[in-house]
């Protein structure tokens, strides 16, 4: 008797979870994902009182004391407002050096005379110069700026009669014209770049497990190493060819464009690749099959992409997440590609990454060639 | 002779995959390695094939130790697993040149080799074309022909004809007495017992990690009092069902 279409159904459904359930790696990757997701869009799209503690520099050029005075109100004001952490700085050149590595957010300039134009004509401009990086963040910034600066009581300070007003005149990180995707872009090369090559490389190794063909590579008269290093650099290539591909298509569609050193750019990103490389034998290790490969990968893509910087300023996430976003790689290969491609930073600028990314990758190796001798000899 | 392993041991987790295995194959005769599901042979071919590390005992092959020098070994030995060793994307002669360059050949020598030994499996015609559009039978004799790129002196056939039509069958039993024609020492596992009446001088019945008898096919048959090495093999290792040990090592993931 033939059954009918609902039972068929159902027992290929039931077939399918169960060898879905058979699989712990799976089940595993059900469970933490959704949990995964939801508390990193959470912090994404952030609430007003999400963002706290934005360190922003001041560069006080103006010593008069009037000067002195509102600055002085200025800081007090923006430091009780609960969102920003004031830095002074001495000079502009060392705030805007600041401002490239990412260490401040903002710098707030009051010229030279201010005091005094305020004085006389009631009027007056600061200059600030703000990373545009994340559209929420950068109203945020200038919505509490604004507020802040129209509620300074600055008859007070300079013992006037007349009411006195300064506004703020916001300005971008880079010179030139520029706009958001710009910023966006070398956070999404990179991060497309070394996603790629991290899902490849796991997928490459699962495949040859699979197909047997990596028991066929281990009966060759070729190192273990060779193999290793071999398929890395091959991801190596594939990221690179697939970083150019959407640079250009950012560049024609975008109007992206490059202000530091291509060479600079890809170490960065074949160092970030090889990184991730590691980190991909060392995951796959633990797994036979292309399936469970993939769900493991997108176990580790998922947060990098939102905790990395490459979407939105890490300054948003809450401190336990920003830990965790000190120890991921991909964090360091953003924060130097980044400073290289738009704000053409030498290497010098961005050798602390550079340093920390050959660290890892350094250790990365050291754990998966043992691991993965183990896997394929045990 | 050929391949001399002493009490080769492996355990996985205390579990006892192989157990003091002895063998002594000959140089140029086809040895059989018979044994149900879970006997240990695959295991025992991993470790002569230099995949698996040994727990304890020792092996050579013509006089290579498995353990101290796997690269002389490796080079000694081609291998046919049960599973293709082959990329399905990549074409008869990419494969074959893949494979052969691993093995330190190049140029013009490895275009030629493999161009002989795909014309010896009759697949010139098609040699161009991605091994994953063959058919089952069209690609086990590209596979065959990839173990013999380097020229090896030792072949080792994990079930060359498991899942192949029967004109693919009879093909590969010539092409393995053709390779013993050629003086190359052959270690085959099967459970077809009538490929390995056809086939095999030598061979050794394994069971439980174990091997339970090794010597000269007829006088196996005679000392057994058996017609035929089905009836040998039931007789040495029963008519129960059991996959237990293979099955285990399956759950542990190895």
């Amino acid at each position: 008797m033939a059954n009918n279409i609902f039972y068929d159904i159902y027992i290929i459904m039931k077939k399918d979870l169960t060898e879905f359930m058979r699989i712990r790696a799976r089940l595993v990757t059900m469970i933490l994902l959704p949990i995964i997701l939801i508390v990193l869009f959470g912090y994404m799209f952030p609430s007003t009182g999400s963002i706290t503690h934005i360190s922003i520099a001041v560069v006080n050029q103006d010593q008069s004391q009037a000067g002195l005075n509102i600055v002085s109100q200025f800081i007090s004001s923006a430091q009780s407002s609960g969102l920003f952490n004031v830095i002074s700085m001495g000079s502009l050149s060392s705030a805007q050096n600041q401002l490239v590595s990412g260490n401040v957010y903002a710098i707030i300039i009051f010229h030279q005379g201010l005091g005094q134009q305020l004085r006389s004509s009631g009027t007056a401009t600061v200059q600030v110069i703000i990373d545009q990086a994340n559209p929420s963040l950068d109203a945020a910034i200038q919505g509490e700026l604004t507020q802040i600066f129209s509620s300074l009581r600055l008859s007070a300070t300079l013992a006037s009669a007349s009411s006195s007003q300064v506004t703020p005149i916001y300005q971008g990180l880079i010179p030139q014209t520029s706009n958001t995707i710009e910023f966006l872009a070398p956070g999404l090369i990179a991060m497309t770049t070394i996603l790629a090559g991290l899902s490849g490389l796991a997928m490459t190794f699962s495949r040859e497990k699979e197909l047997g063909t990596l028991d066929g590579l281990l009966m060759t008269p070729i190192s273990r190493l060779s193999i290793i290093l071999g398929k890395g650099f091959a991801q190596v290539v594939r990221g690179l060819a697939s970083g150019v591909l959407v640079f250009i298509l950012a560049m024609i569609l975008f109007g992206v464009h490059i202000y530091g050193s291509i060479w600079l750019m890809a170490l960065v990103l074949t160092l970030g690749i090889l990184a991730f490389t590691g980190m991909g034998i060392i995951a796959t290790s633990f797994v036979s099959d292309q399936e469970s490969a993939q769900l493991i990968m997108m176990m580790i893509q998922f947060p990098m992409i939102f905790l990395s910087g490459a979407l939105y300023p890490v300054i948003q996430l809450p401190s336990w997440l920003r830990i965790i976003s000190d120890i991921l790689p991909l964090t360091y290969v953003i924060s130097a590609f980044r400073s290289v491609m738009l704000l053409n930073a030498p290497f010098s600028a961005i050798s602390g990454d550079v340093y920390i990314l050959l660290i890892f990758t350094l250790v990365v190796f050291a754990i998966a060639l043992p691991l993965f001798q183990r896997t394929v000899t045990k | 002779m050929s391949i001399v392993t002493e009490n080769l041991t492996k355990t996985f987790n205390g579990l006892v995959a192989v157990n003091g295995v002895s063998l002594k194959v000959t140089k140029g005769t086809i040895f059989g390695l018979l044994g149900p599901n879970g006997a240990g042979k695959s295991t025992f071919l991993r470790m002569i094939c230099t995949v698996l590390r040994p727990t304890s005992g020792h092996g050579s092959i013509e006089g290579f130790d498995i353990v101290n020098d796997t690269n002389e070994v490796r080079k000694t030995i081609g291998v046919v697993q049960e599973k293709l060793l082959l990329y399905p994307t990549l074409t008869a002669i990419e494969n074959l040149e893949f494979f052969g360059r691993l093995y330190g050949i190049r140029g013009k020598p490895l275009r030629e080799k493999a161009e002989a030994l795909i014309e010896e499996v009759k697949l010139t015609s098609v040699k161009d074309r991605p091994v994953g559009t063959y058919s089952t039978g069209m690609r086990q004799r590209i596979n065959l022909v990839r173990a013999l790129i380097h020229d090896p002196k030792v072949i080792i056939l994990d079930e060359p004809t498991n899942g192949l039509d029967p004109q693919s069958v009879r093909w590969v039993r010539d092409y393995v007495k053709r390779l013993k024609e050629r003086n190359l020492t052959v270690l085959v596992t099967t459970h077809d017992m009538h490929e390995a009446e056809e086939l095999m001088d030598e061979l050794a019945i394994m069971d439980r990690g174990g091997v339970l008898a090794v010597g000269r096919t007829a006088d196996l048959k005679r000392s057994q009092d058996v017609a035929t090495i089905e009836d040998l093999f039931l007789k040495l290792t029963g008519r129960e069902l059991r996959d237990e040990v293979s099955s285990r090592l399956k759950r542990r993931g190895w």
